[in-house]
This record gives C-alpha cells, structure tokens and sequence, in this order.
C-alpha cells in the first residue's frame, strides 16, 4: 500500500508518495537521497537517524512516514545556507567534535533543537538532552564544547 | 581535519552510501542452532517472492566450478555460505538477492533449513577437554579445505586449539624455588561488540572478469588477496576500494562480507550491495573472551622471580585472526616488568560461538586487566604501594623483555608516574564518605606491540595545477587518517595541509600497505608519506635550480612555490615546474619497513618494532549498598614520541577512555547455549553522555628527535584494569570477571564478609 503525503523537507515543499509501512528513516535516505541520516539501532536509541520534525528532534527509524504528513523536516542537508554553516556546525568544526562523523548530523541536529528552547544550557543540560544520541568513538567531551560554544555565538549574534 | 566541512554537513559517503544502476541487495539467512549438519534448505517460497533474483545455498556454491568455498586470513576455515555443517547461531546458511532490501529481506524469512543438531561446546576450556566435539578438522597438510597458511603458528591438531603460542625464558622451576610467596589468580573477561555505528557494507561488481568491490575495510590488500583466492584469480584481477568508515575498532579487520557479496554478483552478474543489519552486526565478529591463570612467584623485596600464565582465547567457530591474537596477547599478559623467569601458554580456541577478532586494543586489555589485576594483588600480599611496587619492576631504557628483544625508548616509569600525580595518588587512595560510599585509586600500566614484520608504501604527486596528491592504503576510520598524511606530505613541500588531496585507498591506484591497524599508520605510513614528499621536494629544487640558474641549496619551498631564498621576485610555481618536465603529474614513491617475528615455540625474537606505552589511572566511587560503581576521574598517559596532530591525537585518547568505560563497567554479549542474549542497542549498552567520568584528562608525552608512536589504541586497555584496581582497593575485595557490574562487585562484597564472618 503506498500513499502520497506533503511535506517540508529542507524548506522546500514536496508531495513524496510513500509505503504505508515506510519509515522516514527509509523515505529520507533511500527515497530522497539524504545520506545524512543514519541508521545504527533502528530502534530509537542511538539518534543516528535524528531529523527535526517541526523543530523536534525525532528518531526517523521510529516514525512511519505517513504519519508526517504535514509537518516541516530539517536534516543536516538543510541547515547550512550554500556554504554557509549553521554556527553549531562552525563549532563542532572548530572544537573538532567528532571522529568517523558518523553521528554527528544527529548530533548536530538535536544540539540546534536544544538551543532553540535553552540558549544558555549548563553542560549536565547538554549532556541530558543528548543521551539519545550516542558516539561509540567517544568524541563527547569535545562535542559538549563546540555546543556550548555555539550556544554563546549564537546569543551574541542576537544581542 | 581536511574533511571538516564534508561531515557536518552530512556530505561524507561512507560505503554503506555506495551504490550502482541496477544493484541488487542481499540478505543472510542464518543458523538458528550452534552445531549441526544441513539436512535441507528448503528455497521454493524464498524465489517466489516478487524482486527475488537469486538464492544461493551451500550445494549451489559447491557446484560452481573453480571456486574455493572457504578463506580466512590465517586458517581457511570460513565457508562462504555453510557447506554442510553450521557452527555457530548466525553462521550463514543461504544468501538471498533481491531488487530490494525488503524483498531480500523478506526471502530470507521465507527459507527453511532443517538441521541435525550436533553437540556443541561454549567454553574454551570445556572445548580443550577430551572428547569435546571438534568444530574443525584441522590437519597438518591439509588445513580445512583450502591451502596451508599457518603462518607461525601451532594448530594443536586433533583438538580445538587453532595456535598455541608459548614463551619460554629462564627457568619458572627455579624462580618459584627462589620466591618467598607465590600467587595464582584466575580473571576473565566476556565478549564484547565493536558496535561501529555504521555496519559492514559492501558493493560487488563483476566486469569482464574482473571483480570490483567498493568496502569499508581496514585491509585493502589482504581482502584483494582473499577474493582472488575464492575466485580462482591473479590478484591484479580484482580490485578493493575503500570509502571511509563510520567507525571500525577492527570489526572492519579482514573480509568479512565481501566474499558474500562478490559471490551473490557473480551468481546474478549484477552488483549486489550488502549491509549487515545490528543485529547481524553482534553475531558477526566479536572481541575474544578470556580465561586467563596467572602465577606469580614473589620476594620480599619486591622483586618477581617468575611468571608462568596459561591463557585461552575463545575465537568462536572461526579463526578469523584468532591466532594471532593469541600470539599478541600471549606476549602481552607478561606486561613491561623485569622478570628473569618466564613461562606462557597461550591457546586460541575454536568454540560454537560467533567469530572473535581484531579489537581496539587487540588481545591488550585482556592482557593487561590480568596481567595489572595480577600486579596489584601482588602489591597487597606485600604490603607495598601498587605505584611503588610497579617503578621496582618496571622495564628501563636498554633492558630485556621476556621475548629477549632489547627495549629501546622506554617511558613505562614516566607514564605510570604522571597518571597516578594527575589523579593524587599521594593523597588518600581510599575514603569512607559515609552511608556506604567508599573513594578509592587505582592504576595500571599498558604495553602494547605494532605488527611487526610489515610494510608501508606511498606515493606523493603534483600535477600541472600545482595540486599536491598522496597516493596512500590507508583507510580513514575517523581516526584523521587523510589529514595526518596530509600534513606530512605538506610539510615537506611548504605547502599548506588543507591544499593537500588524499586519494581513497583504491588497490588499483594507491600502492600497498600492511593494513590500517594495530595504531602503525601515522608511524609506517607516514614515514612512507614522509619520504616520498622529500624525494619529491628533491625533484621540485633540481628541476627550478636548472630553470632559475642557481644552485638548489639557494632555494626554498614556498606556498606551491620554488624560489630563491632572499630574492622572492624569482619564483616558480610547482604546476610551471611539473608543466616543464612535459608530464602531467610529477611523483614520487616511497616505503618503509620494520622487521622481525616470534619462535612460536619459544616466543624469542622480536615482537615489535618499537613499543606503545601508557598507563590509566581512575578514581572510583562505589556504592557497597547497591553495587554501582561511578568513576570521578579517569586519567591516561601516553607516550607519543612526536605527536603529528593534536586535535586528531587528543581525540583517540578520549575516545579511547570511553571505550574502556564500556569495557570496564556494563559491555558483555550475553549467550544462552550459544544464543546471543543481547543483540540490539537497548540490551546491549554502549556508553552515551550520561556514563562518561565526572572528569577525563589525558597526558601525551613527547621527547624531541624521537619516532612517532602511534596513539589510536593504547589508552584504552589500561582503563579497565585500572578501574578494577581502584573497586579491589575501595571494596577490600577482588572481582576478577569484566564488566564491574553492581551485581558482580555486591557479590564480592557479600563474599568477603562471609570470609570473615
Ligand atoms: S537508528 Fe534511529 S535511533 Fe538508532
Ligand atoms: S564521531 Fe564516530 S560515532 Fe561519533
């Protein structure tokens, strides 16, 4: 059974028509060719899969694509402007927050939702809000740096 | 890093992103009992479901002519799809291709296998035992089905041993004679899982007889070698290309689904791609659990007088490289202490569990969580300091290791000292806070070999744009691979790194290497890179001191440019300089070496070319009500000679720490008669933010002039054993089983005070 839905995806509207049993892991990655989002757990634990639904971090593996039908999606494809980066991107480059990378769109994205709701976290709030997202090369303490660095460019650019 | 900007924003293709027109997918079926003959595979409702191209059994690959059904890097006893006989609960039974994953998927389901269970046998030690039913016939000439590889090592024929390596020095006999106190201690650790966060993946192409693969693997060559070898071919035939890899920690170490997906290519004569899902990840390769005897004769003084250590690797149903695991960790467990006497049995054992190999760390932590474990009870029967203890024994500059090899650049005593002052070992090593929580130190001590013999090429080019190209096999797993070699080739030639390409390692284009492993490539390879960015500086200066009328010790290298110190007006760009010659591209090659190896018999020789050396050192707290160990502070030294790059070298000792975390507090693959227990990510934990040490420093030492040591491994091992030390001391008794799970450190709490009650 397929069914088309209508999405936001990286600012741009599409009509995607998907499997009914599809999930917006399978859509994102196979369907769209955003290879960004990752698969490691496939069951909601690693955050490998994080996309923003509606500025929500989410785990892709987890929803069935039918059910964002509607809804604005942000992957990492998404966030920087041409060569621009987001700043939260400017700082994982700069503190040199990750390893293989494998994880670190999801990283980064649930970082971006975090500090729209928290501009200003202590670092056991970092660490909190990132539990679900895991890094087996343990590039951690390095990624808990470029967060709070980011968050303190991002509040001077708003001042 | 020179790819920065790829990975944050997602731009990085691993191979899992590799894909063809018209590729195919493929799907394992796989053994559901952990020993049994194949009765039948029932195919028939798999290749009726829509999209399914191919089904391929045991019996189809024994049909197909001039294929060799089995490999394996150091016992060809892997088949490719199960012959007649499964070994483990995973072991590939039938191999499914289909237009689509799901399709693949669901065909797999839809095989049936009927087997004809044979006894099976878990334990290494149970497995050693008379009787116990054999997982192969190994034979002196005839090892499995396919050629002799026994490269040094020591099947004990007729029994499940695949190696025995020993070492003999001295006289145990007399040392125990000499001792004033002799101990024997037990310790184990379980099997664990790389959980690299993205799985094997591979894609096969066959064209005009030539087979390509495209696959995260940390051996580029021994893979190339290893499909020539299945497929009857020259190994120019074939071709290995390597994307990076989103993590490895050595489950990327040797074939381990290519053969799959070349066979599968070549049944279809389509491209076939083949990612493993997690759970087929955990029972894919693991680290080898241990069993491990250590006794330790003792004087007063604090001298040791002998070591004698009997240890058993359990590799599981193939040997993988097993073998050799058994050989580094045979020499590891004697740890980097002088000790006259010495005596080790180290046995790899085949079991019917998943294959155990390579491992960051390498057979290292195991070592050393018995080996420093051992060390510490040592120090208490003696009523000595552990740190004082270790700097007694410790090897110096120009003494002997047990192997008989001389150690040269030794920082073992530097390392260890600054690990316990970053902690303040001097202040109190244990502290009773009240309502059950007790503070406590510990500390260990690493000493990990570099494969030895091996070798590393490179090549550096220029091309008539002035861009500057290394031509290198080794494999960027995250470890900054690319910007390393980058830097080195472009502090040869003056020009800045981030310029710098880094070809992929591509065994058609990128000339040979060893392989990506055991922390060698910074050191092997970039020595090789090194010296081909000089023979190429050298070619750059002859070449302008020609065109410029001067002599080549008047100019310097510039930016991309050459020219006349002192007189910056007369330059030439390196593109001018390459255009010159009349070439497209100017290239130079270069190689480098280490020599030496072991008597399997004796284990006298040289083990490695140069040693990596640190020490770990953690303070803990435990909850003796409930179990639960915390760790405050986790510190590690490590010596690094040179360090290239400090961001990418800080890196691998944090991430090494972490990884000791797991090792050290809840990782183990649980089994129940062979049937993993714990396949997935919410049984199987792996340490989040959450788990991290209250704090995590690290010490990289230098010594100018000195050689670049290799850092990707050698923090991790020391951690385990450090924590371990520091529960032993907070607890006043010793778990010696991995993990330190609150129910393994309750139980030796509730043992201890039954002791004394
Ligand atoms: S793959 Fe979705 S959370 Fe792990
Ligand atoms: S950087 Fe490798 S998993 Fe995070």
């Amino acid at each position: 059974m397929e069914q088309t839905i209508t999405v936001e995806l990286n600012g741009e509207r599409r009509a995607l028509t998907v499997r009914t049993d599809a999930t917006l892991l399978e859509v994102l990655r196979d369907g769209c060719g955003l290879a960004s989002v990752r698969e490691t757990c496939g069951i909601g634990i690693c955050g490998a899969c994080t996309v923003l639904v509606d500025g929500v971090p989410i785990s892709s593996c987890l929803l069935l694509a039918p059910l964002a039908d509607g809804c604005r999606i942000t992957t990492v494809e998404g966030l920087s402007r041409g060569d621009e980066l987001h700043p939260v991107q400017r700082a994982f480059i700069d503190q040199m927050a990750f390893q293989c990378s494998y994880c670190t769109p999801g990283m980064v994205l649930s970082a971006v939702a975090l500090l729209a709701e928290r501009p200003d976290p202590s670092p056991e709030e970092i660490a909190e809000y990132l539990a679900g997202n895991l890094c087996r090369c343990g590039s951690y303490p390095r990624i808990l740096a470029a967060i709070s660095d980011a968050a303190r460019l991002m509040r001077q650019a708003s001042r | 890093m020179i790819d920065a900007v790829e990975r944050v924003t997602g731009r990085i293709r691993f191979s899992q992103d590799a894909s063809l027109p018209g590729m195919l997918h493929a799907a394992a079926v796989r053994s559901v009992v952990p020993h049994g003959r194949i009765a039948r595979v029932d195919t028939a409702a798999a290749l009726e479901v829509p999209g399914v191209v191919a089904v391929v059994t045991g019996e189809d690959l024994r049909r197909l002519p001039g294929l060799r059904p089995v490999y394996g890097p150091q016992i060809e006893d892997q088949p490719v799809v199960a012959l007649d006989r499964v070994r483990y609960v995973g072991d590939i039974v039938a191999l499914v291709a289909a237009e689509t994953p799901r399709a693949a998927q669901e065909a797999a389901a839809l095989v049936t296998v009927e087997y004809e269970e044979l006894p099976a046998v878990f334990d290494p030690l149970d497995a050693l035992e008379p009787g116990a039913p054999l997982l192969h016939e190994l034979e002196p000439e005839r090892p499995h089905e396919g050629t002799a590889l026994y490269f040094g090592i020591r099947p004990q024929f007729g029994t499940n041993c695949c190696n025995l390596f020993r070492i003999r020095r001295g006289d145990v006999a007399r040392g125990f004679a000499e001792a004033d106190l002799v101990l024997e201690e037990t310790f184990r650790t379980p099997a664990i899982q790389h959980v690299a966060m993205e799985p094997h993946a591979a894609l096969a192409l066959w064209e005009d007889g030539r087979l390509t693969v495209w696959s995260g693997t940390q051996t580029p060559f021994n893979t190339r070698q290893i499909l020539a070898g299945i497929f009857g071919l020259p190994v120019e035939r074939v071709r290995v290309v390597v994307p990076p890899m989103g993590g490895s920690y050595g489950c990327k170490v040797f074939p381990r689904i290519e053969p799959q997906a070349a066979l599968l290519a070549y049944v279809t004569g389509r491209p076939v791609k083949f990612v493993l899902r997690r759970d087929e990840e955990f029972v894919t390769l693991t680290r080898h659990a241990t069993v491990v005897t250590i006794r330790l004769g003792l004087k007063r003084d604090g001298r040791i007088t002998a070591r004698e250590v009997r240890a058993y690797w359990n590799t599981g149903a193939y040997a993988d490289c097993g073998p050799d695991v058994a050989r580094k960790g045979g020499f590891g467990i004697v740890g980097p202490y002088r000790i006259p006497n010495v005596a080790v049995d180290s046995r790899c054992v085949y079991t019917n569990l998943p294959p155990a190999g390579a491992f960051r760390g390498y057979a290292v932590t195991q070592a050393t969580w018995a080996s420093e474990s051992m060390m510490d009870l040592a120090a208490d029967a003696l009523g000595l300091d552990p740190l004082e203890f270790r700097l007694r024994n410790l090897l110096r500059d120009g003494e002997t290791f047990a192997t008989g090899e001389t150690l040269h650049d030794v920082h073992f005593a530097e390392c260890l000292e600054r690990a316990a002052a970053a902690i303040g070992w001097e202040g109190p090593q244990r502290r009773e806070l009240g309502d059950g929580r007790v503070r406590a130190k510990g500390l260990a001590v690493v000493m990990k070999g570099m494969t030895t013999p091996s070798r590393s090429e490179a090549k550096v080019g220029v091309d008539r744009s002035g861009q500057v190209t290394v031509y290198s096999s080794t494999v960027e797993l995250g470890q900054g691979a690319r910007t390393v070699l980058a830097q080195l080739a472009a502090e040869a030639l003056g020009v800045p790194y981030q310029q710098v390409r880094v070809v992929d390692p591509d065994t058609d284009r990128t000339p040979f290497d060893n392989r990506t492993t055991s922390s060698r490539s910074t050191y092997m390879m970039g020595n090789a890179v090194r010296q081909a960015a000089l023979a190429l500086r050298e070619r750059l200066l002859l070449a302008a001191a020609q065109r410029l009328e001067v002599e080549p010790a008047d100019l310097e290298l510039v930016d991309g440019n050459v020219r006349v110190a002192g007189a910056p007006a007369s330059a030439l760009t390196f593109g001018q300089l390459v255009e010159a010659t009349g070439q497209e591209e100017l290239v130079e090659h270069g190689e480098f070496r280490n020599q030496g190896g072991l008597d399997p018999d004796t284990g006298q020789g040289i083990a490695s070319s140069h040693w990596h050396q640190g020490a770990g050192a953690v303070e803990v707290e435990v909850d003796t009500r409930t179990g639960k160990v915390t760790i405050l502070h986790a510190h590690a030294s490590v010596y690094a000679g040179q360090v290239v790059n400090w961001h990418t070298a800080e890196l691998q000792n944090l991430g090494c720490i972490v990884f000791g975390v797991g090792s050290a507090l809840f990782e183990e693959l649980v089994y129940d008669q062979g049937q993993l227990v714990n396949p997935n990510l919410s049984d199987y934990l792996i340490p989040s933010f959450l788990d991290l040490p209250e704090r995590m420093t690290h010490d990289l030492i230098e010594r100018p002039g000195a050689e670049i040591h290799g850092l990707g491994e050698t923090a991790l091992p020391p951690i385990p054993a450090a924590v371990g030390n520091a529960v032993a001391r907070a607890i006043g008794a010793r778990v010696t089983e991995l993990p330190l799970t609150p129910e393994r450190v309750l139980r030796a709490i509730r043992a201890r005070d039954g002791e004394r009650g």
